[in-house]
Formats: structure tokens, C-alpha cells, sequence
């Protein structure tokens, strides 16, 4: 028997098991609080107790003062429930966050494709539909493969297929799994969806989407949402890739662009020999943008009154933050999901506490 | 499984509709504090700001400052009146326990003398600093922030002036420390360093401060007397330093803040705030040759040696934040380079001349013990054999001969950051001293480094007006023209000064603690 939890300012509620925090059972429900440790040191994650009864668990006699548990403030990290509780927590509402429950979903591959030589797409058909917003990722769960794998659904949140795109990783156990051994008619288990990269549409702005290497899926999901929806302001993409065997989808993006005035799709190639026949842009996705961007013949580019979703490896995404800064484009307006392989994790760890969310 | 949670949300979409939303803490403290930020009427706001312009600084929306704080007033006073009654609690143990007597030795205190004499009358500078700041931006933000700040600056200069002053009872060179701060010729380098704040505009004070100081330079500054105390047996003093920290952590979110905000505001602020990045940078570093020294020198028991330290906290995670600010078109300061160069050689240069005109401080110096100098030794593998164990192995034996050396003269100061002309030129001959001038309006002015001739070539009209104590004391504003005249003028007891091994301080400590019954038996 659960307990009800009641999040403010959000008005949002989820269940809280017995004996589990406060902040599991939000985050589990796709409600984000702020949390650093999550072992009751920190005090990050401190919120106060407007109705019920909770137990402060391990909360550390420093993160939380004593006046303060009197007061009724507790660290959500640690804090467990003995009764429906209403908590009032430091978070913005986002007008934009549908907050959709975590699920668990069994899907069926029903297609298989080598969309370049390192990435593939898998489509898998659901035991029931998915819900999620454009940008958001899955959980995939691998036979034999010790924890779940996170990839950013490529499909628009309306189509009936999931569609993921794995770039193979070298020495990856999981994404080598996928491109090996995954078979049509192979049943995977996942829990869906995650994250808050998505489009704040409420901002009504236009947006400027950056994509490199298998980072193409967040971005092409926005994009089929926003077009299906008649966004009414401008779009642009940002294709990044090697040479012209890693550029996928391409002639997807020049329809729809045909289609969709408000929409510009600029493929950015950065690999090529200088006698390469190709008309398009050259050099890394950033570079571009500046151009694209510039009123002064690349000396300086103005993004302002825009907004950015960046999704990609971390080269091309601290590039493209650097790029987007230098032309008056900050971190309210740029958004971004790093995916992190193993080494890329212990390469981005040297950050300092400037930006919250960069 | 899945059910319940959306009858959970539909029941919740349903009861959204009846009641009213209840406001985010966010939004809360933004209606608390929104309304002191009025636009005047019978004034005009550039005449009620009247200082918030000159430097150039273009902000186009107040709004989009940040709070870091979020803290009104009635959670303030909870917050630190527990941190008091903590605090006050332990140095009340502290008395009744007679823990002075705890420290490793006596040579400890020394350190202390330092912090108290230069350290704790900056926080109360920065309480006046800020208070002045605040009054001076026309962002209700960015005042809120400045006056709580100004109020913890208070809270750190008081709760260090009721510790140390326990300290006092025993020890020497702790008796006046607001007269040996105005007056002292060493204490001229802190102090004319957050007198050059001050008399910035508010823009550049919060930049120096908040962002140079507090953030940038702090692991430098504060930090390494705190764990020098924790290291040393000094509880009291390692309490007031948790206390003040729980305050830190919160100015350092400020510094950060402030340059964010500078940088997004407009591009014509970002040649001004490197500028700004580049002087206090520099000026700071200079402020840090007293702690380098202090950390290599003055601890019984090291913590780690200064050249660490600097590679750890600027080098390390200063580094990390430049590379963020490098986003924004931020680069590392000038002139860090050279810091880095002398890091080897910084303490041992600053305790050498400290030990040469030890007869005009208001503490002790020594020659460090064999077992001291093999950890110099060890820690600086490249420098201190070959350029400073000589030098302090003469001196103990000039003063093994009872002709302990004292510098009779008085040494030329550097225009900007005051401390004597003593640093070498590390990179070509590190025997050699680095001399540096300028002329302006047929006056010629030194300077100890490039970084501190910049300063001056800048802004040349402000440090021409600098209080030099050499200059003074030979113009004879200084009580007098002996030794004697100038020291009583700064209000130094002869008890305060001259070779630990003669000192009061010395004999008291073996005396109490029966140190050195042993040898004496």
C-alpha cells in the first residue's frame, strides 16, 4: 500500500511506495527536483513539508539544521513517507513538461537497416503505444547485458514505430549486441519515456536544431512534431557527419523542406577532400552556424530571439555552446542531452559550477 | 500498475480548477524583494544611481539577474543565529579548557597573528564595501545580494575578533590589530588592495570581489589558514572558519552570478570585465605571496605546500572554470603564466625579506628547523636548495654567533600592490630582481612585475595617490624618525616583534607547558 505524494507548485502527484524517497518516486514519475548526492549530504534536494508525516532517514545534521527539521523541511533524497504528504519544492513549472509517467513497454523489431557503416536504425512496433514528447529517450534493456541503455526515440511522438538509431560503439558491448545479434521478430523489454530535452514550444520562438553522428534522432523526432503541428515559426537543422557514407536521412530533410518553407535543413560535411564534388557546406556544424547566422560576413553571428537543442558528441556540442554564446544565445535558450559513452563521461567530468544545465 | 497513476493525474487536473496555484519559492521571493526595486519620482533614477554607468557597464534588464540567494531576512537571522549559538558554544569550551595551550607550538600563533592583523580587518572591509556597493546598483537583485553580504562580512569580522581575541590573553601581536592594519607597512598590502576595490565602481567592486576574490582566489586565501588551524590544533579558529563557510558557499554562487550576468547583458561589457578579470587576478596573486609564505613557513605542521596548492586550486579547478568562461570569449587572466612560473620560489622570497625586517612587524620569524628545511627540500626539488637553504643557512649561523640579522633599511615598495621590491625574475635569473617604472607628469614610479605596471599604466591618476608606508615614514608622517617612533606609531609593543627564539611568546610557552623541562633538566 503506496502513499500519495503531492509536488507544489506543480500540483502534480505520484505514488510514493513504502520505504521508498521521495525523490525515487518523483523522478520516477517524470517529476524533476533538484538533487546533487542523493545520499542526504548535500541539501540539494531540500524541500518543505506542508501536510504529512515523513522520516528524515539519513539526512545529514548539517544539510539539515535542526531548526529546520523543526520548521518541517526535509531532504527528499533520503526522506521516506508514513502518510499522504504534500511537499512545496524549489522547481520552475515548465509550461512545456507534460510530465508523462515512466513505463514499461515490450517491443517487437519489426525493421532492421544500416542507415550508415556505423549507425542502424531498429524500428520496434509496442505491446501498447507509447507516449512521450519529441526529444525525449527509452530505456532499452539488452538479454545478457547488465543495465539498460538509454537512445532518444527518432520517430514523431504520433507514429506507431519506435525508431531508435545506434551508433556503434567501439569495444560497446550493448550497442555491438544491437548491431550484431538483433534479429526482426526479437522481443526487447524498455521503460519509456525520460528525460526534458524537448521543444519549449511555449516560447514561441524559432528554433535551431544541431545534430552530429547519431545524435540525428532527438532532433528529427522535434522536427516531425513541430511540422505535423504547422509550427508557425522558423526551423533549421544542422546536420553534421563525416563524408557523405555517415549523412543519413538526408533526402528525408530536402523533401520536407520542399514541403515546408519555415524549414531549412543545412547537411554539413566535414571530412572531404578538397577536389569532393559536394555543394553543400564543409567544416563542423558550428562553423556553419556562425555563417548561417552572420551579419557580417562570418565575423560574428547574433542568435538572439532564438532557441537552440543541441544533440550530438561533445566536441561538436561544446563547440556549438561557444558558438551560440559569442552570439548572444545563453543557457535559458540552449538546451541540450548529452549522451555519454563511458569515455566520454570521464573527458567531460573537468566542469566547473558556471552553467546549471551546459 | 500504470492505472493509478493516471487517476492520479486526472483527479489532480480536476482539484488544479478549484484551488488557486500556490507560488513557486521562486516566485515568492521575487514578489517579496520585487517591490523594493521602484522606479523614482521626485529624482531621477541616473541622479539616485549616480555611480552605476561611469564604467562603462551597459545593462539593458535587471531582470535578468539571478538570484542566487533566495533568503529572506526572517530565514537569514534563523540561519545564522544557529551557526552562532554553535559557534559560541565551542569557543566558550574552548576558554574553559585552556585549548591555546593545545597547538602544536608557539610558532603557530604567528600564523594567527597574520590573519588576525590582515585577514580578519578585510571582512570588515568587505562588509563596508558592500554595503556601499549595494547602495550603488539600481538592480534590486544585485542590492539585496551586496546588503546580505555586507551582513555576513560583519558576522565573520566580529565572530573572528571574539575567538582570537582569547589568543590575545596569552600571546603577542594580537593586542590592536585595527591600528596595526591602517598603519603597519605589510598590513598596507591587504588593506590598499580593498581600498583599490572600494573606490572602484560597484561593478568592478563585485567583480573583484565576488568573482576575483571570493570565488577565484578563495581555496587560495581563506581556506588555507582554516585547515593550517584544523592541522594545527586550533579548534577555535577552525570553528569560526566552518561558520564563515557555510556563509562562503553562498558568496561564491554571488561572484559567479554577477559575471554571468555582466557577460549575457551586452558584448561592449566583455572587454571590460577580461580587464577587470586580468587586474584583480593579478592584484589578488600578489595579496597571496603573505598565505604562500605563511603556508610554507609559519604552520608546525604543513597541510600542503604552497606550490600545491596553487597547481590544485588555480591551475586545476581554476582552470576548468576558465575553460566554461572561455564560452563566453572569457580568457585566462594575463599574466597567470608568470604566477604559475613562480610558484617555486614565491614562499621562500616573501619569508626571507619577512625574516629581514622582522624588527618592524608585529610578529616572529625563524629560521626553519633542519626537518623543515628537508621538507622545503622536498616539495620545491628545482628551487630551494640551490637559492634559499644557503641564505637561511648563513643567517642561523649569523645568529648562532649572536649576530642575528636584521635589515637596517627600509625597502622600496612596489607603486601598486606595496609589498617591497623583492620578487625575482624567475623565468631568466631568479637572483635578479625584477624593476619595473613609469613615468607620469615627470614622476617616476616602481613597480616588483609587468602585472602590477599594468595596473598602474591604466588607471595612472588613482595609484599615484597611494599611501606608500616607506614613502610616508621618510616624509616623516610616521611618529618619527627612528625605528622606535615608527613602531610605537603603529602601536607594536617591543614585544611583538623581533626572532621567535627571543621572544616573550617563547619563553610563556615553554613556561606554561613546561616544553623544555626536559632539556633543562
Amino acid at each position: 500500500m503506496g502513499y500519495r505524494l503531492t509536488i507544489e507548485p506543480l500540483g502534480q502527484a505520484v505514488e510514493v511506495e513504502e520505504g521508498q524517497t521521495m525523490l525515487d518516486a518523483c523522478l520516477r514519475r517524470g517529476v524533476w527536483l533538484p538533487h546533487a548526492c542523493c545520499h542526504g549530504l548535500c541539501g540539494t534536494c531540500k524541500v518543505q513539508v506542508a501536510q504529512g508525516e515523513v522520516e528524515h532517514g539519513n539526512a545529514s545534521p548539517f544539510a539539515l539544521m535542526d531548526f529546520e527539521r523543526a520548521e518541517g523541511y526535509a531532504l527528499a533524497c533520503v526522506a521516506t513517507l508514513h502518510d499522504d504528504a504534500v511537499i512545496e519544492a524549489d522547481v520552475d513549472e515548465d509550461p512545456d513538461a507534460l510530465y508523462l509517467p515512466l513505463e514499461d513497454r515490450q517491443g517487437e523489431v519489426v525493421r532492421l537497416e544500416d542507415l550508415t557503416p556505423t549507425i542502424k536504425g531498429i524500428w520496434l512496433r509496442p505491446d501498447r503505444p507509447v507516449e512521450f514528447q519529441a526529444g525525449q529517450y527509452l530505456n532499452l534493456y539488452l538479454p545478457g547485458i547488465e543495465g539498460p541503455r538509454a537512445f532518444s526515440m527518432a520517430n514523431g511522438p504520433d507514429d506507431e514505430l519506435l525508431e531508435l538509431h545506434v551508433r556503434r560503439v567501439r569495444d560497446g558491448v550493448a550497442t555491438g549486441w544491437l548491431h550484431e545479434h538483433l534479429k526482426v521478430g526479437d522481443r526487447l523489454h524498455m521503460t519509456t519515456p525520460m528525460g526534458r530535452f524537448f521543444v519549449r514550444k511555449s516560447a514561441q520562438r524559432p528554433v535551431i536544431l544541431l545534430a552530429g553522428g547519431s545524435g540525428l534522432s532527438s532532433p528529427k523526432s522535434m522536427l516531425a512534431d513541430l511540422l505535423a503541428e504547422d509550427y508557425p515559426h522558423e526551423i533549421w537543422l544542422f546536420q553534421g557527419a563525416r563524408d557523405r557514407t555517415e549523412l543519413y536521412f538526408a533526402s528525408h530533410f530536402e523533401e520536407l523542406a520542399q514541403q515546408h518553407p519555415q524549414f531549412h535543413y543545412i547537411p554539413v560535411l566535414s571530412n572531404l577532400t578538397a577536389d569532393d564534388p559536394w555543394t553543400g557546406a564543409r567544416g563542423f556544424v558550428h562553423e556553419e552556424l556562425k555563417r548561417r547566422f552572420s551579419h557580417d560576413n562570418g565575423a560574428t553571428a547574433d542568435f538572439r530571439g532564438n532557441q537552440a537543442y543541441l544533440c550530438g558528441p561533445p566536441p561538436m556540442i561544446e563547440a556549438c555552446i561557444a558558438t551560440l554564446m559569442q552570439g548572444r544565445l545563453f543557457e535559458h535558450d540552449i538546451f541540450t542531452e548529452k549522451f555519454l559513452s563511458a569515455a566520454d563521461a570521464t573527458a567531460a567530468a573537468r566542469r566547473s559550477p558556471l552553467f546549471r544545465t551546459l | 500498475m500504470n492505472k493509478p497513476a493516471f487517476d492520479v493525474q486526472a483527479t489532480n487536473a480536476a482539484s488544479r480548477k478549484a484551488a488557486p496555484r500556490k507560488l513557486s519559492l521562486k516566485e515568492r521571493y521575487n514578489l517579496m524583494t520585487g517591490d523594493l526595486g521602484w522606479e523614482t519620482t521626485y529624482q531621477p533614477m541616473d541622479k539616485v544611481f549616480p555611480y552605476d554607468q561611469f564604467e562603462g557597464i551597459k545593462i539593458h534588464n535587471w531582470e535578468g539577474w539571478q538570484d542566487p540567494f533566495r533568503l529572506t531576512m526572517d530565514a537569514y537571522w534563523k540561519f545564522q543565529g544557529e551557526k552562532e549559538r554553535k559557534l559560541y558554544a565551542i569557543i566558550d569550551a574552548f576558554q574553559q579548557n585552556n585549548a591555546q595551550f593545545n597547538v602544536t607550538d608557539a610558532r603557530y600563533i604567528n600564523a594567527l597573528k597574520l590573519f588576525f592583523q590582515g585577514v580578519s580587518p578585510l571582512e570588515y572591509a568587505a562588509s563596508r564595501g558592500y554595503a556601499l556597493a549595494g547602495r550603488n546598483l539600481r538592480g534590486v537583485g544585485a542590492r539585496v545580494a551586496c546588503q546580505m553580504q555586507a551582513i555576513d562580512e560583519l558576522r565573520h569580522a566580529q565572530t573572528q575578533i571574539h575567538t582570537i581575541s582569547h589568543y590575545n590573553k596569552f600571546f603577542s601581536g594580537l593586542h590592536e590589530n585595527s591600528y596595526m592594519f591602517d598603519r603597519l607597512w605589510y598590513l598596507s598590502v591587504p588593506k590598499s588592495f580593498f581600498e583599490d576595490a572600494m573606490s572602484a565602481g560597484p561593478f568592478e567592486f563585485v567583480t573583484a570581489i565576488s568573482f576575483g576574490f571570493e570565488y577565484v582566489l578563495t581555496n587560495l586565501l581563506f581556506m588555507p589558514f582554516m585547515s593550517g588551524a584544523a592541522f594545527n590544533g586550533d579548534m577555535a579558529t577552525v570553528t569560526f572558519g566552518f561558520s564563515a563557510q557555510s556563509d562562503e558557499s553562498r558568496h561564491m554562487t554571488l561572484g559567479l552570478e554577477i559575471v554571468k550576468f555582466l557577460l549575457e547583458q551586452d558584448p561592449d561589457n566583455l572587454p571590460i570585465v577580461q580587464h577587470w578579470i586580468d587586474k584583480w587576478f593579478w592584484r589578488g596573486y600578489r595579496l597571496l605571496a603573505l598565505v604562500a609564505m605563511m603556508m610554507d613557513y609559519m604552520l608546525p605542521k604543513r597541510v600542503m605546500s604552497w606550490s600545491e596548492a596553487w597547481e590544485i586550486y588555480f591551475e586545476k579547478n581554476g582552470g576548468a572554470l576558465f575553460e566554461d568562461l572561455a564560452r563566453y570569449g572569457i580568457r585566462l587572466p594575463k599574466y597567470h603564466e608568470v604566477a604559475s612560473k613562480e610558484k617555486g620560489h614565491l614562499s621562500h622570497q616573501t619569508w626571507a625579506t619577512f625574516y629581514n625586517y622582522t624588527h618592524a612587524t608585529a610578529m616572529h620569524t625563524w629560521i626553519p628547523e633542519p626537518h623543515e628545511m628537508d621538507w622545503l627540500s622536498a616539495k620545491y626539488p628545482d628551487t630551494f636548495d640551490k637559492y634559499y637553504r644557503p641564505r637561511f643557512e648563513y643567517w642561523d649561523s649569523l645568529a648562532k654567533q649572536d649576530k642575528r640579522w636584521f635589515n637596517p633599511g627600509l625597502p622600496m615598495l612596489c607603486q601598486t600592490c606595496q609589498i617591497p621590491m623583492l620578487f625575482t625574475d624567475v623565468g631568466s635569473d631568479p637572483t635578479r630582481v625584477v624593476s619595473r617604472e613609469s613615468v607620469y607628469r615627470g614622476t617616476k614610479y616602481h613597480f616588483c612585475s609587468d602585472g602590477c605596471k599594468d595596473v598602474f599604466d591604466y588607471e595612472p591618476e588613482k595609484y599615484v595617490q597611494a599611501y606608500l608606508p616607506v614613502n610616508q615614514i621618510f616624509q616623516g608622517n610616521c611618529g618619527g624618525s627612528s625605528l622606535s617612533d615608527v613602531v610605537n606609531w603603529c602601536h607594536v609593543e617591543p614585544a611583538d616583534s623581533g626572532d621567535f627564539a627571543q621572544s616573550e611568546d617563547r619563553a610563556n610557552w615553554n613556561r606554561w607547558t613546561h616544553a623544555d623541562a626536559g632539556s633543562e633538566a
